[in-house]
């Protein structure tokens, strides 16, 4: 399936480690999916499953987010760059009840919540990994 | 040269291929990144050059290092050399030099890959980490974190390490934390001891 170009949803975006690792990320596993990889542009997304969402409740900030399981293809693009990953979700997250109300900006633009998470490939794509978290659109 | 007027003539790749092959003196290419988390949420300028039309990433432990190239064992038994330019920015705790790599380390690394198999890094990140915690204890040095089912050890590193409560700005005052709060840890592991210094802290409400 092809990354598309129809509005999903914005926020924030963090990153994160899964499968095969260094570190502390070498515990983490491959994901609610089974097949996610740091070194892959994959993502996670709140509402991949029920039981996904039963964790990461993102609707206690506001964010009605639609379901979008294990597979499901989205572009993600840097709020002001532009600089754009085309990713499959591979993984729940992140837990958005967590930081209701946290934004990030750039060009004087804010995104508020954490509505997905990215592999460091997918990230690092479109940012710097040590920013943490980037304004994002996300399409489909 | 800085990397912010190449975006605006040479070509990136041209750019980087350059510098790769020794034949350019550049400084402070940040375009991709490197950047500490503070300059990069102040200065909203591209965290990646459009004009780069693919960019390899690289993932693993670092094995060797020969000259400028690091020899990397990726964590799904794959292999890569990076090379090192005097363009690519190097981030280990905050942002520093090449120089502070070391045999053993992690690395994440996006650049552009060169004909003879190298991957010229526009941007390194060692050791680095970004983790989602639960705070299980608190001393003067350094946090004790939950990671999953492991328990971590956070270094508490004075100038650098700061925290984020509930969105605000950073800070410095980490006497805000509490024990059982979740928190997004951004930091570097060290090999040595497993352990990770702390830069950032976030925690919600």
């Amino acid at each position: 399936m092809a990354c598309g170009s129809t509005s999903l949803w914005a926020g924030e975006t963090s990153w994160f480690c899964c499968g095969n690792a260094w570190g502390p990320c070498a515990s983490t596993g491959g994901g609610a999916c089974g097949n996610c990889r740091s070194g892959a542009n994959h993502g996670a997304w709140p509402n991949a499953s029920q039981a996904c969402w039963d964790i990461t409740r993102p609707d206690l900030c506001g964010e009605n987010i639609p379901r979008r399981g294990c597979g499901s293809v989205m572009n993600v693009r840097h709020q002001c760059s532009g600089a754009t990953v085309c990713i499959t979700i591979t993984d729940c997250g992140p837990r958005t009840k967590e930081w209701c109300g946290e934004a990030t900006c750039c060009n004087g633009t804010c995104r508020t919540n954490r509505v997905l998470d990215l592999t460091p490939a997918a990230f690092s794509a479109i940012g710097s990994l040590s920013s943490g978290k980037l304004p994002v659109y996300i399409y489909e | 040269m800085t990397a912010r007027q190449d975006h605006h003539g040479l070509g990136r790749r041209r750019f980087l291929t350059t510098a790769a092959l020794g034949g350019a003196t550049i400084v402070g290419a940040t375009a991709l990144g490197g950047l500490d988390a503070d300059a990069a949420f102040a200065a909203p300028a591209p965290s990646l050059d459009p004009a780069i039309a693919t960019t390899s990433f690289v993932e693993g432990r670092i094995t060797g290092i020969t000259g400028s190239i690091l020899e990397v064992a990726g964590s799904h038994g794959d292999n890569s050399r990076v090379q090192m330019t005097n363009a690519t920015s190097v981030w280990k705790v905050r942002e520093t030099t090449a120089e502070v790599i070391e045999v053993g380390d992690g690395l994440y690394a996006r650049g552009v890959p060169m004909p003879d198999g190298t991957v010229a890094a526009d941007a390194v990140w060692v050791n680095i980490v970004n983790l989602h915690t639960t705070i299980r204890g608190i001393e003067k040095r350094r946090l004790h974190l939950a990671h999953g089912r492991h328990e971590l050890v956070g270094n508490i590193i004075d100038g650098t390490s700061n925290a984020s409560y509930a969105g605000r700005a950073p800070t410095s005052d980490l006497s805000r934390l509490r024990i059982g709060q979740a928190a997004q840890v951004l930091g570097a592991w060290r090999p040595a001891d497993d352990s990770v210094d702390i830069v950032r802290v976030t925690v919600g409400h």
